[in-house]
């Protein structure tokens, strides 16, 4: 392991506190990076990560504790101090502006090359490309950076976070949206960093990237640092076992059963416009089947479609033997269908509405607007919401977007299930999910299949399809690659068949 | 805000309902105590019942354009449907000869199915932005109104039509019973129905919305019928005050209405806020208008005055809604708890 323990470490974080409000996210944590290490910050979704890292990174300021860099404290005040100290954050959420050139993303903020008062845009086009192309990524820095695919885009803002020379890179769950080609190629990237001596902080929810990449892990729970380890000493089950407090039981799918009668949901010849082609699907009551393929394959399309998003050439959808032709969402539901998007945020909820009232906003939509709410239907529906799901929140009064993401999640998986569909499907069900929150939704779809949902799964994780799914569909530029069932689906084969080989 | 209870949301640390329009209302008792003590007349029943009808026509205007703005709309078409209400109001009345409750009942129905058929259609179905749709029909109805009334007033001599602006039931004058009525309305509509609801949804995620299967179409146009309405409830009021249809009203109240919603809390960006704020947004208006009246000041400085109260009651709001009181840039403004 190149990091040192006996060196002095390069960014500290002692004794932080900090309240929103009556939520207490962080009550003592720290944190110590040490030059020329990958640090993973792992812990489940509430436990203060995103906290911590907005205190690092100077969006912040801790109610109590100290930050100090290179051992002199560091009263970040705004992001631009932090920057001015070497800390760069690539975050979740894209902060690029979308239709300005690639260049002006990477030197964003009055950083372009100057000749006088003037940008020699030549030059900082050529810096641009420079620093791309270290990252492996060749492109024209004039493009808009809108034309680039997701994983592109997050090379441009780790450029720009390098652009700085950072001594510290904080990457808040940078491989949630990435393919895993692209994973690897961000992992060939953060370990060519830690020999150039820069510090990573490197946070997923997916631990296995953990035991892949990092060197060593501060574990949070709860707002406090409830453990501090080189990786080399941990395992799955410890790491786990240190994150949630207790054991998780490992979660055995319900054997496959014998199914006859009609199909839930009936996909013939699907096509659209553009990105499917004939698309054959069938999903039995009590089913669970996977959609797998890399990102742009026509996952999504195809559930949008399905659900009435997209108007398609031509091709047919049956639930429970009856043709449909939904042309709106409302239909879709009206008809049984359910669906999870993939961006909770983005689609999923209404962030300032309660979370009563979006747990109950689908299974609603269907009842005059002139009604009153049903007080008493609708608490029946949170309570259910509420303990079947163990949703962790002050009240189902409060704000959607007070609760953390894991919970969240399960607000709109409640808000489905409330609905009481006949086919459920979900696209990227535990994207940025912690590990607890996961096998509580995992368990919800097996409890749902066991009731008779036909369930229809699409992920970027290919060992959450293998977990869930009876058969998986690997899928690969809008038509269905191959089709495998459990026992003869591994992730080898899933990848094999997702990068369009035979 | 719908079936929220304020002590719990003020648990969580953010947007309690109250504390939206706080600031504003405490300026309203402010100028109120002020007024009261410098101003000998201000407090007389006569003043207040002045301010209070002189405030009506605003008010109603104002409530319907907060359904607008809560969608993340606005509707700045309100003033010219308002001069053109008066108008149809007229031409129904004097041209038609109807008698004068049909009249009043049929321009405000005229007035709603105008604000949902031509502003709620061409952005909730046709899918075009707010901004340009009512900038275009404020061009659009104000030139009917100087075309249709050849820019003269004409009277309405109906006993009906006058007694709306000057009758009295209970001792308390009609306007006064319409701005209660229409407040009381809009407060049941957006608390108890589903309706209300999807309001709240389609200003605070229209996407979530839309795939929660809510009727986001039909919510906005329903939306700016609402708008079209007050518009028009506005103009038979106004009618009734002049004791004629003249064109040249209403030039200012959409962005005195703006103004009112902004002040009482509701968020332009829609999904949050209510009609209880945009009510004490219009009685602070209103209060300074007259209070300043009373005080002798121009009318021009008057507008300069609600212009930066507008300005600094919607700066100390958000800085009372910062964490700890500090300025910061966030894309949410919202602390998360994570």
């Amino acid at each position: 392991m190149p990091s040192a323990n006996d060196t002095p470490p390069l960014l500290v974080g002692e004794g932080l506190h900090k309240r929103y409000g009556g939520v207490h996210a962080l009550r003592g944590a720290g944190i110590a990076v040490h030059a020329g290490e990958v640090h993973a910050l792992v812990g489940e979704n509430g436990s203060g990560k995103s906290t911590m890292l907005k205190i690092l990174s100077g969006q912040i300021q801790a109610d109590a504790g100290s930050v100090s860099i290179d051992g002199r404290p560091a009263g970040f005040r705004t992001p631009l101090d932090a920057l001015r100290s070497g800390i760069a954050t690539v975050t979740q959420e894209t902060t690029l502006a979308p239709d300005l050139s690639i260049a002006e993303n990477v030197f964003l903020g009055h950083r372009m090359v100057r000749r006088g008062p003037v940008i020699d845009w030549r030059a900082t086009r050529r810096r641009a490309f420079d620093a791309l192309r270290r990252l492996g990524l060749e492109v024209d820095p004039a493009l808009p950076v809108r034309r680039l695919r997701p994983d592109q885009q997050q090379m441009v803002e780790i450029a720009r976070a390098l652009s700085i020379d950072a001594r510290v890179l904080i990457l808040d769950e940078p491989t949630s949206s990435l393919t895993d080609d692209e994973v690897e190629s961000l992992f060939l990237l953060v370990r060519s960093l830690r020999s150039e001596g820069v510090a990573t902080i490197f946070v997923s929810h997916r631990l296995q990237e953990v035991f892949d990449l990092v060197d060593r892990v501060t574990v949070l729970r709860d707002g406090h640092t409830v453990g501090a380890a080189p990786v080399a000493e941990l395992d799955r089950a410890k790491l786990i076992h240190l994150m949630v407090g207790r054991t998780l039981e490992e979660l055995e799918p319900p054997p496959v059963q014998e199914r006859e009668g009609h199909a839930a949901l009936r996909v013939r010849g699907l096509t659209l416009q553009q990105g499917l082609h004939d698309v054959d699907l069938d999903v039995a009551p009590g089913e669970i089947v996977g959609l797998a393929g890399l990102v742009g394959a026509g996952r999504s399309e195809l559930l949008e479609t399905i659900f009435g998003l997209h108007r398609r050439l031509s091709g047919t959808v049956e639930v429970d033997g009856e043709l449909t032709s939904f042309r709106s969402p409302r239909q879709a539901i009206r008809g049984g269908i359910a669906f999870v998007p993939a961006d909770r945020k983005i689609q999923g909820l209404v962030l300032e509405m309660s979370v009563r009232e979006n747990l109950v906003m689908a299974s609603t939509s269907r009842l005059s607007r002139l009604r009153r709410p049903a007080a008493r239907r609708e608490l029946a529906v949170v309570r259910e919401s509420f303990e079947g799901m163990r949703i962790r929140a002050h009240s189902s009064r409060v704000p959607v977007a007070t609760l953390s993401g894991g919970n969240q999640q399960k607000v709109v998986l409640g808000k489905w299930l409330a609905t009481a569909p006949r086919v459920l499907m979900l696209d990227e069900p535990t994207r940025g999910v912690d590990v607890g929150a996961k096998s509580e939704i995992y368990r919800l779809l097996f409890e749902a299949a066991e009731r008779g949902v036909g369930i229809l799964v699409s992920s970027s994780e290919n060992p959450e399809l293998l977990t869930l799914c009876d058969r998986i569909l690997v899928m690969f530029r809008g038509r269905v690659a191959v089709q495998l069932v459990r026992g003869e689906a591994t992730e080898a084969r899933i990848a094999h068949f997702a990068g369009g080989h035979r | 805000m719908s079936s929220r209870s304020p002590a719990r949301d003020h648990a969580a640390g953010l947007w309690s309902a109250t504390s939206r329009y706080a600031v504003v209302l405490l300026l309203l008792v402010g100028i109120l105590v002020f007024f009261s003590i410098t101003q000998r007349d201000f407090l007389s029943q006569a003043n207040i019942e002045n301010l209070l009808t002189s405030s009506s026509i605003l008010f109603v205007v104002s409530i319907g354009m907060t359904f607008v703005v809560l969608t993340g709309g606005i509707d700045l078409s309100v003033g010219s449907l308002l001069a053109l209400s008066g108008i149809v109001l007229s031409e129904l009345f004097n041209g038609v000869g109807l008698p004068s409750g049909v009249a009043v009942l049929l321009t405000c129905l005229i007035a709603a199915a105008i604000g949902g058929a031509v502003n709620g259609v061409l952005i909730g179905r046709v899918g075009l932005s707010f901004f340009v749709v009512t900038l275009g029909t404020l061009s659009i109805y104000r030139g009917v109104v100087n075309i249709w009334s050849d820019t003269e007033t004409t009277y309405i001599a109906s006993s009906f039509v006058d007694s709306i602006a000057f009758g009295k039931l209970l001792g308390i004058a009609y306007p006064i019973w319409i701005m209660l009525v229409t407040y009381l309305v809009a407060l049941a509509v957006l608390r108890w129905t589903y309706f209300g609801r999807d309001v709240y949804a389609v200003g605070g995620n229209i996407t979530a919305a839309r795939l929660s299967g809510i009727n986001v179409a039909q919510t906005l146009i329903m939306v700016y019928a609402i708008a079209g309405l007050c518009a028009g409830i506005g103009g038979v009021i106004q009618a009734g005050r002049l004791g004629a249809a003249s064109p040249l009203v209403g030039d200012t109240t959409p962005l005195a209405a703006a103004a009112a919603v902004l002040l009482g809390g509701t968020s332009f960006l829609g999904g949050v806020g209510g009609v209880t704020g945009t009510a004490v947004g219009v009685l602070f208006i209103g209060t300074l208008q007259n209070g300043l009246s009373i005080a002798a000041v121009s009318s021009f400085w008057q507008q300069v005055v609600t212009g930066v109260i507008l300005i600094v009651a919607i700066a100390i709001d958000r800085i009372q809604q910062l964490p700890r009181g500090r300025f910061r840039r966030s894309r949410s403004g919202t602390p998360e708890a994570a």
